[in-house]
């Protein structure tokens, strides 16, 4: 399919089945948008310009770019295992309003896990890898450094058994900054490939949810020690992440403030909650694409100011990112993905943790759920019938499927709100993208 | 051409599939991660071999 959208005064193709992005002026734009049967007005385009325009969408089309014929098949998945999520704590240090593993305790007592269950996960993940070589696990809570002494251990023991095998662990540790002390930091900095920092931007914002669990905010503590951690960090990957909800709609402003701390990876994540005060509403999505649009503006002007920094979500890479088969694949939760709560159970992924309809096994033995496991290894983009008039299909994926199951009952049925978002989302990054050609080109 | 400039299309690829990538879930957030903010990590391992692994 193709995609004609526009961003102020530039206008964009977007060839779905070549994955190529196009800049056009803006009678293309409109011709080809009466291609598509769209209702416009061409009363004003000369005969002149339509032969030109004609001839550059032969040309494309020609070229494989333009009404180019999509994939229609995903690949056959493997049933190789290549990363968990280990819930090393279900306990946390903050009681945070919007928090879906409720507020750390994932709606059973709080716990820790303990060594021997995260070795346990280690072996399960190695066994079950198949020909893999790269193998990641995330260190999830609650809060993951308030069983700071088992990641450490179980990092160690990964690393050995990995390397026994000929194999090798990437580890990723979210957190909510509160126990980052220097030598916290020293190992994650040492052992870990990526670290995400759990800060929702200005302090008011941060502190108006996420709080100690005797009410007081904790942003002061968490940015002081994140600061400290990403300075130190240097060129090692790491993410702050924050999260808005109805009370920041403004949240353009969380991230800019993130850059002026010195944070230069960042990602801002729409809430996931039922809380009506905070939850994102479809009246929202208008102000919500207004706000996208400005973080998108600023993220340029920073970028060719020379104080460009990262954001997550405008990161869309057509010419090098995933390949095919990765982007229909969908999110590998269940199949590939798995998470480990502290017990030993296993669950497609955090996001279903607890859930006894989603159980799948126990790293203690035993096989996993067949029946669960085959929905989540037959999903993929193509079982998802809501997506295929999308253009940004090929991208997203189809999405959370936690999100879509939470939402509408199914993990192949897609939650409007979040693909309005993503939507937006991906026409900035595709603005981006040539914003930056542009420059390149000395034309910006 | 005389009104459409092509901005991206994708680089050819000796390899797809590989799954040696990782999991969408790993990367940023949690929530609403998806595909396509990722990247080919063949392509980053082989660029540096010794960061990520071989």
């Amino acid at each position: 399919m193709v995609h004609v959208f526009s961003y102020k005064d530039k206008h964009y193709i977007y060839d779905t089945g070549s994955s190529s992005l196009h800049e056009c002026d803006g009678t293309a734009a409109l011709l080809l948008r009466e291609k598509l049967g769209e209702p416009v007005d061409t009363s004003a385009v000369t005969p002149a310009e339509r032969r030109a325009c004609e001839e550059d969408f032969a040309e494309l089309e020609r070229a494989g770019l333009l009404f180019k014929e999509e994939v229609k098949e995903g690949p056959a998945k493997s049933g190789e295992v290549k990363a968990l999520c280990l819930h090393i704590c279900h306990d946390c240090n903050l009681r945070c309003r919007y928090c879906f593993a409720d507020e750390g305790a994932y709606h059973a007592r709080r716990e820790f896990m303990s060594l021997e269950t995260a070795k346990k996960a280690i072996d399960f993940l190695i066994e079950n890898s198949g020909g893999r070589k790269v193998l990641e696990t995330d260190f999830f809570g609650g809060e993951p450094l308030m069983n700071f002494g088992v990641v450490k251990e179980t990092v160690l023991y990964a690393k050995e058994k990995a390397a026994a095998r000929g194999k090798k662990f990437l580890f990723t540790l979210t957190t909510n900054g509160l126990l980052l002390k220097d030598d916290v930091a020293e190992f994650l900095n040492a052992e870990f490939e990526n670290v995400v920092l759990s800060l929702d931007g200005r302090k008011e914002v941060h502190d108006a949810v996420r709080k100690t669990p005797n009410g007081k905010g904790s942003f002061d503590l968490a940015i002081e020690n994140m600061k400290k951690f990403v300075r130190i960090r240097g060129d090692k990957k790491y993410y702050v992440r924050g999260t808005f909800t109805a009370k920041n709609l403004d949240f353009s402003e969380d991230v800019l403030f993130l850059a002026d701390n010195g944070f230069d990876s960042i990602s801002m994540e729409p809430v996931v909650t039922d809380l009506a005060d905070l939850a994102i509403t479809e009246d929202m999505l208008p102000r919500i694409g207004q706000e996208y649009d400005r973080l998108c503006d600023a993220f340029l002007a920073r970028e060719a100011a020379g104080r460009g920094f990262n954001f997550f979500h405008f990161n869309v890479d057509l010419e090098g990112g995933p390949c095919l088969a990765k982007r229909v694949s969908a999110c590998g939760a269940g199949n590939e993905y798995f998470s480990v709560v502290p017990n030993g159970d296993i669950y497609p992924c955090h996001q279903f943790a607890g859930d006894p309809a989603f159980r799948m096994g126990s790293v203690y033995g035993g096989t996993l759920d067949e029946g669960i496991r085959a929905k989540f290894r037959d999903s993929c983009l193509f079982t998802r019938k809501k997506c295929e008039n999308c253009f940004a299909k090929f991208i997203c994926s189809g999405g959370c499927s936690a999100n879509n199951y939470h939402y509408n009952g199914d993990i192949d049925e897609p939650y409007a709100i979040t693909c309005a978002m993503m939507k937006k989302r991906v026409e900035d990054a595709m603005h981006i993208l040539a914003e930056r050609k542009r420059r390149e080109a000395g034309e910006g | 051409m005389n009104k459409i400039k092509t901005i991206a299309r994708p680089a050819a690829r000796k390899v797809t599939g590989c799954g040696e990538c990782r999991s969408t879930c790993q990367s940023a957030c949690k929530t609403s991660c998806t595909v396509g903010n990722q990247s080919c990590e063949r392509i980053t391992r082989e660029a540096d071999p010794e960061k990520i692994g071989k």
